[in-house]
């Protein structure tokens, strides 16, 4: 799967991120992942534990928040967080939909020293 | 400890490749789309079709990505098509790494750019490659849920061709649910009901995507 070009972005942004702050170890990695993205975090992880050793990330943990799926609709103006990713609005029904969140797919921030 | 702030996308270094990609291409001036569907909905097919149909007025390039093998690039270039073949080996989509790889192989101009994502629904619309737009092709024997069921792909695509039209009688498909799921999920998408096989509905696709070709080749005039 996809997830292990990801979680090697990932792992080498981490890497980068800790040199530019004289971090020797990262211990951990603050990951926002959205909803409405095909990433999967325990595949994140399975390869995460694969690439990690021997790095500056080799003892660091992921701890991932999920942005939920937030849309507003343009007929009505109402905003509303929906569970599934079914792009319409719970208020009117209508389908011209603004997504405000859920496609996030970053790293917050990194803690090490 | 200490804790610093990061507030980059994982993907960032992809994006940036992406965008350089896309310099290369408007140099050339090529429109580029990034064709992605399931495995056996008829994408090769489709850009057979569409190559000539178009190859009157525009100068087409395929670069078809796959996990293996070449079966895909040795029929169109048969057919005297111009195409460069990339190996994912193990990815299941193409990246802006990999398509960057292939575009010194690239020469002479093309109009028009068609990169065959690896058949799959799901990764492929995660990673830009340096396309102008993504469509999406799905066809009638896959069902009409497919919309419903990998939403961000159809979230994403500008248009939509649903291929394989003459099997409607044949399969269950029920095309108004279809297009509803998409309409759901992506107003603005341009549906297109499509028979590869048998040309229906090419002449309309043609017109959506000759508009879009015609409006490049004036940007470069100006
Ligand atoms: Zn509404």
């Amino acid at each position: 799967m996809h997830e292990f070009s990801v979680t090697k972005s990932l792992v080498d942004l981490c890497i980068q991120e800790a040199e530019k702050n004289n971090f020797k170890k990262v211990y951990k990695i603050n990951l926002k992942i959205g909803k409405f993205t095909g990433f999967s975090p325990d595949s994140i992880l399975f390869y995460f534990d694969y690439l990690k050793p021997n790095t500056r990330c080799s003892d660091a943990e992921i701890i991932f928040t999920e942005v939920p799926i937030r849309i507003k609709c343009r007929a009505c103006g109402k905003e509303n967080v929906i569970d599934e990713p079914i792009l319409v609005c719970p208020d009117c029904g209508r389908a011209e939909i603004e997504i405000l969140s859920g496609r996030e797919f970053y790293i917050e921030s990194i803690e090490g020293e | 400890m200490k804790e610093v702030k990061v507030l980059k996308p994982v993907l960032v270094s992809n994006k940036q490749r992406a965008q350089e990609n896309r310099k290369k291409f408007d140099e050339m001036n090529a429109l580029v789309i990034n064709i992605i569907s399931s495995p056996g909905a008829g994408k090769t097919t489709f850009i057979h079709r569409l190559i000539e149909d178009l190859k009157d007025s525009y100068k087409t390039l395929v670069i078809e990505g796959d996990i293996k093998g070449q079966v895909d690039s040795q029929r169109l270039a048969d057919e005297g098509v111009d195409v460069i073949q990339i190996n994912t080996e193990t990815e299941c989509h193409l990246d802006a790494f990999m398509t960057a790889q292939v575009l010194p192989q690239i020469k002479g101009r093309y109009d028009l750019v068609l990169i065959e994502n690896v058949g799959n629904l799901v990764c492929p619309a995660e990673f830009e490659i340096g396309e102008d737009f993504k469509l999406a092709i799905l066809s009638t024997p896959e069902g009409d849920d497919k919309p419903f069921k990998y939403p961000l792909l159809f979230h994403l695509a500008r248009a939509v061709v649903i291929n394989k039209i003459d099997l409607l009688p044949y399969v269950d498909f029920d095309l108004d649910n279809a297009k509803r799921h998409i309409k759901n999920n992506n107003p603005k998408a341009e549906i297109f009901e499509v028979s590869a096989k048998t040309g229906q509905g090419f002449e309309e696709f043609c017109r959506f995507l000759k508009k879009l070709l015609d409006a490049r080749k004036k940007k470069n005039k100006d």
